[in-house]
């Protein structure tokens, strides 16, 4: 068995979330099972450009595998000059996706720019299975309106039971929103003592995770980070992904916040 | 179980083993030693070849599988894998391999490796003439083997002694008996004789060890290191634990997928498609290096992460001393 | 698997290596530690020189052109194609209406057969390659002054040395094991005195480090000798026993005083004195010099400055001083040997003395006039003079200068064959195309920037239906009437010997594990390490005074800003190579443009961001990289890149002893691309 050899999806959905980011929907071709955690990701292949890793952003309770592509380089461009029907290589699912066995019942999330794409998987698998968590809330930031994701899901959320505070960094005319860092929307939020997800630029990261333990009286060890980094493999052997000791594909990529904060 | 082969029954042996597997040896090519495809060319045991064996387990190149494109799918061919005896690994070559074994076997496996690892035997051979560069025993590796092997080659004034290490060894001594005597309990003691003086020999060089190191690899000046080195990248590709790797697609609409190896010396390793750089000086990088070799593939494995051939020190374009770790400009 | 031991294919420095051949592809490669040169060393695209060999993108047919297409067709069809339209061009409009553009990538073998098929074959002279522009000056330059245009001694020599003056080299980029070399020679205390507008790496390692305008290094050179001059660190026995010509300098460079110069250049007094000082008063004193002293209109005058410093302070001859050109491609100084000149023979001998002798070895009538060089072909084909062209191993539309010309030029021509390993943006402007053997598939020698003539071994079977390119030429040379009967390149090389007295004891046997340093004369003849140590091929060395004059390009109002372009470490030349190099093509994946921080500041850009960077003759967007590397008022853009050619921006200004372009200064401007 080679573990380098993809499975093949099809995509058979592609939704514009902004103007350089589609969400799309996969389907395994040859009826492959594919079971995953929130927080995991996948190895994407465009044969002929390359492999690179991608977090899913769909919830395992739920159907369609779905990924959030952002164009950035040759291969994130490869797939979004992709169409409907078009087969990308799948491997995965890798990393070890967030703890939900560990975590507490009570979840503050927080995703600045592309990151929340990540998080979106974990906030979906709240919403279908909400009663096992408590106070549950949603803290995000884009650049400018046209740059978040997902709006036509904050409804939803809101209507499950989570608090969902939106923020921008550059307002515009039709904006009626917060306008300010994601730091600024926590205030509300009455989560104390709880288990954090986070995912974003490192001074997002370090402003929440401090705000977190000040004001909220979060553990550093509560506090869980997605961390991206340059990888090729996915399962721990080309030394691309390292953070410290930890391979950010099989320790991470999701790590407490005391393990990752003198790199961030 | 302990054999004596003959000096002039060595190349009858390999001629024998060449018929049903490729044989890999040490041989003199523009007058140095390199490992090759053994074609009954005279064999070369003076010198450690400076290119590493571990090449024969992780490819400088290697198809990882190739895809063929057809009405929208793909179909994906694999390539056979060959059998091997790879004769002449030096004891610390032999302690890179069991380091990389640990690596790749762990979970999740890497089945390219050790479908390669599998189909290999090794016929390993202890060092009776250390060089000046050789820190083996310093490291627990060396200059006598320590490690797995089938069979473990040793020269002695009247010939080979081989001792099988494995099941595979004993077969390859019990199928091909016409070639060996048994050994003297006079060749034995010759054996150790002659290691413990090599183990001497290497102990004389200079002093370094797993816990000096990581002392020096603290206080050494990263950034003046840095500012040194000249970005060869000698010391990640001849090192013979080094094993990162890059995976490139070659080839629209059909081609291949190919791993070769990759350095953690060059700024683009870590680099993100954002631009953003964890590792953004060649000092940090440098340190990196360092601290996978001696603390974490210890924290890993179990093993250092150093075999102590002193290969990176011969490579080094800036001539940095690899054990001092001081900015010699 | 097989190891095949051969010569690095990248730069001059001419590395040993061994190819790791397996299942008919090149699959790896180590350093040979007995190299008396690289000694178990290389360079990142050492390293990684063989990644390229087998990569999809390699020609493997020939293409002839029907019309706006390039299609595939068979030998015989291609080159039967260019027989005929050359022998067309020639009938009608003389043999002097076609040329030959040779490869500094190409073997010496090679080199000899193109320039025996343009003299022999087609009847011209007009025959060159990229020699015109890189290291013409040095030919000019230093065969007057020395009698001999090659480095004086060998790279490691300079491990010996006391103080090394390196003047616009890039070293430890462009040529590493030369850094190598260098930086032993620092370790054992020599004073390194590094002369670059940058702060390079190798001037960040420096003792001592000066900061020129481009354009200005007569100036501060003269100074030296008259700061030397005056301190008595004239070597005058050495003066008067082996040169002629001193007083007519002595002369010249006594009003190049530090404060008028530091006016001229930017270098502050103090420093220039501190510098000279260093130079002069070293017993074993080097100088090692590449682009930033050749590619200026006034390159010629550069480098005799250069020998007249090195001349006047007796540092030639002797292990561990001498001067150093570092030649680019690992085999130009091999082209230059061959005599891929048009007006030289292989052997620098003159066509106008050496025509007789050539017409007897060669059984042919040959052609008197000298011919034209690369950049005279560009205009003579731009013109309608030059009709008919034969490309080689090059890529004039990446590496000429102002390429909206040279784009001119090839179009205008009527007939353009071009061969290569790879398709270029001059293959693609080509009536034929012949796809070439890379340097891991033939056989032949190479010779390095230190004259070591190292054989190159074939280490697996062209690819497709690639043909060495002295095979191809081989079978030209014939289809032209000139009698080959070669079997292989070993005899060629026979032949190369039998005409070429500096190569007369070159033969594949002795060239064994350490090839052998040219001038070696007979068979019996060790090779010879350092040049002029008894005595110059000329007599005496010869002086020429040479005076500061200001670079033809000059900055203005609408061109504030002076542009100088080179290379980096990760990449060769046009990157033809090296950008299908994986991990060198992610180390440095597009053209960019270094610009000093207040320089950006001023114009509101910020690092990474796209801009545009123009000059009178064309413009280029890229990133911005800021740095202080770069002093205010300058940028520098690497030539690596095809879709930023940095030639759009360059002229065609030439010296005119050299003909070499002034590559280095181009006025320019930025704005943000947005």
């Amino acid at each position: 068995m080679n573990e380098y050899i993809p499975m093949q999806a099809e995509i058979v959905d592609i939704d514009v979330e902004s103007p350089n980011t589609y969400l799309i929907s996969l389907k395994l071709l040859d009826d492959m099972d594919f079971g995953y955690t929130p927080g995991q990701f996948v190895m994407v292949s465009v044969m002929g450009l390359g492999e690179c890793p991608i977090s899913i952003t769909s919830t395992p309770t739920r159907h369609m595998l779905q990924l959030c592509i952002r164009r950035a380089g040759r291969i994130t461009n490869g797939i979004m000059d992709s169409r409907i029907g078009d087969v990308l290589g799948i491997r995965g699912p890798y990393g070890n996706g967030f703890p939900l066995n560990e975590m507490k019942k009570d979840i503050l999330i927080a995703g600045g720019g592309s990151g929340f794409a990540t998080l979106r998987s974990l906030i979906n698998y709240i919403v279908d299975r909400r009663i096992e968590f408590g106070k549950v809330a949603v803290a995000y930031g884009a650049r400018t309106r046209q740059d978040l994701y997902f709006m036509q899901e904050y409804k939803g959320w809101q209507q499950a039971g989570i608090d969902v505070g939106i923020t921008v960094d550059i307002g515009d005319e039709s904006w009626k929103g917060n306008i300010g860092l994601v730091t600024s929307l926590m205030d509300k939020f009455e989560i104390y003592g709880g288990s954090a997800a986070i995912c974003g630029p490192p001074v997002m990261i370090n402003a929440v995770a401090a705000k977190l333990m000040k004001e909220k009286s979060f553990d550093h060890s509560d506090i869980y980070v997605s961390m991206e980094r340059h990888m090729k493999c996915g399962v721990g052997k080309c030394e691309h992904c390292m953070i410290g000791p930890y391979h950010a594909c099989q320790e991470g990529p999701v790590f407490t916040y005391d393990k990752v904060k003198t790199v961030l | 179980m302990k054999a004596l082969l003959p000096r002039d029954k060595l190349l009858p042996f390999l001629t024998e083993m060449s018929h049903k597997l490729e044989v890999v040896a040490p041989v003199l090519a523009n007058e140095e030693e390199v490992f090759c495809t053994w074609t009954g060319q005279p064999l070369a045991f003076d010198e450690n070849p400076l290119n590493p064996p571990t090449e024969f387990l992780i490819p400088h190149r290697e198809t990882l599988f190739r895809y063929v494109q057809e009405s929208g799918r793909y179909t994906f061919e694999e390539e056979p894998q060959k059998s091997r005896l790879v004769l002449g690994i030096r004891p610390c070559d032999l302690r890179a391999v069991a380091v990389l074994d640990r690596i790749f076997g762990a979970y999740p496996r890497d089945s390219h490796y050790l479908h390669r690892r599998r189909s290999t035997l090794i016929a390993a051979m202890n060092c009776t003439r250390p060089k000046e560069s050789c820190l083996c025993a310093h490291l627990g590796s060396g200059p006598e083997a320590k490690d797995e092997y089938d069979l473990l080659i040793t020269e002695i004034g009247s010939g080979y002694l081989v001792e099988a290490g494995s099941p595979a060894g004993i077969l390859m001594l019990s199928d091909h008996s016409e070639f060996f005597l048994n050994a003297t309990e006079a060749q034995l003691m010759e054996k150790d004789q002659l290691m413990k003086q090599a183990e001497e020999v290497v102990k004389s060089h200079s002093d370094v060890s797993l816990q000096k190191m990581r002392d020096t690899i603290k206080m050494a000046d990263w950034e003046s290191l840095g500012r040194e080195c000249l970005s060869c990248g000698g010391c990640t590709f001849i090192c013979p634990v080094c094993h990162c790797f890059n995976i490139v697609d070659l080839g629209v609409p059909d081609g291949e997928r190919v791993r070769c190896k990759d350095t953690c010396i060059l700024s683009g390793f870590s680099r993100m498609t954002s631009g953003t750089n964890p590792r953004r000086t060649q000092g940090e990088r440098m340190h990196n290096w360092y601290l996978d070799k001696f603390e974490y593939i210890p924290q890993k494995t179990g093993l250092p992460g150093c075999v102590g051939c002193g290969r990176c020190g011969r490579v080094c374009l800036a001539e940095i001393d690899r054990w001092k770790l001081e900015a010699v400009r | 698997m097989e190891k095949i031991h051969t010569t690095c294919v990248y730069c001059g420095c001419g590395c040993g290596l061994f190819l790791h051949v397996e299942g008919g592809k090149v699959v790896g490669v180590s350093p040979s530690s007995s190299h008396p040169m690289s000694q178990g060393r290389l360079c990142i695209k050492g390293w990684l020189g063989a990644e390229f060999v087998n990569h999809p993108d390699r020609l493997k047919t020939p293409l002839v052109r029907r019309g706006e297409r390039l299609l595939k067709a068979g030998w015989e069809e291609a080159l039967s194609t260019i027989t005929t339209k050359f022998k067309e061009i020639r009938d009608s409009h003389g043999p002097d209406s076609l040329g030959i553009l040779t490869s500094a990538k190409g073997t010496n073998e090679e080199n000899y057969l193109l320039m025996k098929l343009a003299r022999a074959g087609l009847g011209t002279n007009n025959v060159d390659h990229v020699a015109r522009l890189c290291h013409a000056p040095t030919l000019a330059g230093l065969s007057y002054s020395f009698g001999s245009g090659a480095m004086t001694n060998p790279i490691s020599s300079l491990a010996k040395s006391d103080a090394i003056l390196i003047v616009g080299s890039n070293t430890t980029e462009q040529h590493p094991l030369v850094a190598f070399h260098i930086l032993r020679g620092k370790a054992r205390g020599a004073k390194i005195i590094v002369v670059d507008p940058r702060i390079t790496q190798i001037a960040d390692l420096a003792d001592i480090r000066l900061s020129p305008r481009p354009g200005t290094d007569i100036a501060w050179i003269n100074c030296f000798l008259n700061l030397l001059i005056q301190e008595g660190l004239m070597d005058e026995d050495f003066i008067s026993k082996r040169t002629t010509g001193f007083d007519e300098v002595r002369e010249a460079v006594s009003k190049y005083t530090p404060k008028a110069v530091e006016e001229i250049t930017g270098i502050p007094a103090q420093r220039l004195t501190e510098a000279a000082i260093a130079y002069g008063s070293a017993d074993r004193a080097a100088i090692v010099y590449a682009m930033g002293i050749t590619q200026h209109t006034t390159g010629t005058d550069n480098v005799q400055a250069l020998a007249n410093l090195a001349l006047a302070t007796g540092n030639v001859g002797r292990e561990g001083t001498g001067v150093y050109p570092l030649r680019g491609h690992q085999n130009v100084q091999g082209a230059c040997d061959m005599g891929a000149l048009p007006d030289l023979y292989s052997g620098y001998q003159r066509v106008a003395q050496a025509r007789q002798k050539f017409e007897q070895a060669w059984l042919k009538p040959l052609p008197e006039k000298t011919g034209l060089t690369a950049l005279e072909m560009m205009a003579a084909a731009e013109e309608g003079n030059v009709k008919g062209l034969l490309v080689v191993g090059e890529n004039p539309m990446i590496s000429y200068p102002d390429t909206k010309k040279i784009k001119q030029a090839l179009l205008s021509l009527e007939f353009l064959a071009v061969c290569d390993i790879f398709p270029t943006e001059t293959t693609e402007l080509a009536d034929v195309v012949l796809p070439a053997a890379s340097f891991a598939e033939k056989d032949g020698t190479f010779t390095s920037t230190e004259r070591r003539v190292q054989l190159v071994r074939r280490a697996l079977p062209p690819c497709g239906e690639c043909r060495p390119e002295w095979e191809i030429i081989s079978d030209l040379l014939s289809r032209f009437d000139v009698p080959t009967d070669y079997t292989s390149p070993a005899d060629v090389m026979e032949e190369i010997a039998s005409v070429t007295p500096i190569y007369g004891g070159v033969i594949y046997d002795r060239l064994g594990t350490d090839g052998l340093q040219w001038p070696c004369p007979s068979r019996d003849h060790p090779g010879t390490g350092i040049l002029h140590a008894e005595k110059f091929s000329i007599g005496l060395a010869k002086f020429r005074s040479v005076e500061h004059r200001e670079p033809i390009e000059s900055t203005d109002e609408h061109y504030p800003l002076l542009l100088t372009t080179g290379r980096s470490l990760y990449h060769f030349h046009t990157g033809t190579m090296t950008r299908r190099t994986s991990l060198l093509d992610r180390e440095i994946p597009g053209p960019y443009v270094e610009m000093n921080p207040e320089d950006a500041k001023k114009l509101g850009v910020r690092s990474d961001q796209k801009v545009v960077v123009e000059s009178r003759r064309g413009q280029l967007c890229m990133d911005a990289k800021l740095t202080t590397d770069v002093p205010k008022g300058t940028l520098f853009v690497p030539f690596h890149f095809n879709e930023a050619c940095a030639n759009v921006l360059t002229g065609q200004a030439v010296d005119p002893q050299s003909k070499i372009p002034e590559l280095k200064v181009t006025a320019a401007r930025v704005r943000r691309a947005d």
